[in-house]
């Protein structure tokens, strides 16, 4: 797609964002945007909240187009901080909402499953459960920190870490729910309760969605940033 | 076949120049007989009794491309590609064939032999489901045996099991090892005492 096509721009009211795309819904949530805010523009938002709003579109087009390529130069060094403060919040709602949800009917559907199949699934989910909080741990814990350190200048000379390292370390944490998706959909024996599976499914796909756009904004925008930050360093 | 005893063939290629050009080679062979011509693959209808299309990719969305059969609803004919120019690998491995726009015509007749050849030797009456070799593979991957002792194992060479294995969590949409492990137990191809 041609960036040229991508409908928003910050004298957009906020609303009509809204309006286009739902999804849109949880960038607010994360940046902590409170409803409310009548006719306001994006540019007015953004304002009002100390985000750019450069950034802030960047956001909003990731999520609504899928072949969105970010123009990362516009944005300026301060930008990683807002970058943070959102992948963290992001993190909270992971862990928070939208993966005990999961939990808790992966739980009920499990209970009507024979002994080997409840297992079975538990086990896949609960492995797979651990492998994503580790990964959220690691950012938390070491890559978040690290840009910290380059950010206010406190970076320890001769750790010769670096942010590619960091995107190669990137696991593919989407795939083991669509495996998930699938095994529900296709290779569960037929006779649970269709609407707890339903829901499930509707759940994965939100959250596989999400994941996606999430790591497209580490991938596309924080990565690129850390590396520019990260040669003015040497 | 059609009344003649020749393979029906539906030519599916924008390009009037090559298309008349391939059906004209086609037409002059004993075996083969372009039965319908078509600029656009929706014009197909998967339900005559085709033997071989011969369809150019780029006819097809790009996104469309990696799985041609299920496309074109195709459950019976060989499918033949006509290249223009060069796919990715991904792509032409579907095709029983391909036949490249500078094939002179005795070539074009033997790939059309080999396509039929190679389509009856796999049936895709059920293009999902596994084979018998492709469940023994799943079975040792479920069980952590690593590409390479798997190829021991059954006297491959490890690109071969690679290729197994792709084809496998193509056809289930299953791709990590623990979503594989969960498949396989499910279906009894290997033992839940197996793991302790």
């Amino acid at each position: 797609m041609n960036n040229k096509e991508t409908i928003y721009n910050n004298r957009m009211k906020l609303a009509e964002l809204l309006a286009s795309d739902i999804s849109l819904l949880s960038i607010l949530q994360r940046l902590d945007i409170r409803l409310g805010f009548g006719e306001a523009t994006v540019k007015d938002i953004c304002n009002r909240y100390g985000i750019s709003d450069k950034l802030f579109l960047m956001i909003c087009n990731i999520y609504s187009f899928r072949d969105y390529q970010p123009e990362v130069e516009a944005l300026a060094e301060k930008d990683i901080r807002s970058i943070i403060t959102y992948l963290h919040a992001s993190h909270r709602f992971y862990r928070q909402v939208y993966f005990p949800a999961i939990h808790d009917s992966i739980h009920s559907l499990v209970k009507e499953l024979d002994e080997v199949n409840r297992k079975l699934i538990d086990k896949f989910y609960d492995d797979y459960d651990k492998e994503v909080n580790n990964h959220f741990d690691y950012e938390e814990h070491t890559v978040f920190p690290y840009i910290e350190s380059l950010l206010s200048n406190k970076a320890e000379a001769g750790i010769k870490y670096n942010i590619r390292q960091f995107e190669h370390n990137h696991s593919n944490i989407g795939e083991k729910l669509s495996d998930l998706k699938n095994i529900i959909t296709k290779y569960l024996p037929e006779k649970h309760s269709s609407t707890l599976m339903f829901n499930i499914l509707g759940d994965i796909y939100n959250i596989e969605n999400d994941l996606r756009k999430h790591s497209l904004i580490e991938n596309k925008l924080l990565v690129p940033l850390v590396e520019k930050l990260e040669m003015s360093h040497e | 076949m059609n009344k003649e005893g020749k393979y029906r063939i539906v030519l599916i290629e924008p390009s009037e120049i090559v298309a008349t050009g391939i059906a004209t080679i086609i037409n002059n062979s004993p075996e083969f007989k372009v039965a319908h011509t078509l600029s656009n693959p929706s014009y197909y209808n998967s339900n005559d009794d085709t033997d071989i299309v011969i369809i150019n990719p780029t006819v097809i969305d790009y996104n469309e491309r990696f799985d041609i059969r299920s496309y074109l609803g195709c459950k019976n004919a060989a499918i033949v590609a006509l290249s223009h120019s060069n796919y990715e690998e991904s792509v032409l491995r579907q095709y029983d064939e391909c036949i490249g726009i500078y094939d002179n015509a005795p070539r074009i007749i033997q790939k059309l032999k080999n396509a039929i050849e190679e389509n009856s030797q796999n049936p895709k009456n059920d293009i999902n489901e596994l084979s018998s070799r492709e469940r023994d593979i799943l079975a040792a991957v479920a069980k952590g045996k690593t590409n390479k002792e798997i190829a021991d194992e059954f006297n491959i060479s490890i690109y071969t099991v690679i290729s197994h294995r792709r084809n496998i969590s193509q056809k289930l949409g299953i791709n990590s090892i623990p979503g594989l492990t969960v498949y396989a137990i499910m279906n009894k191809l290997v033992d839940i005492s197996d793991f302790g």
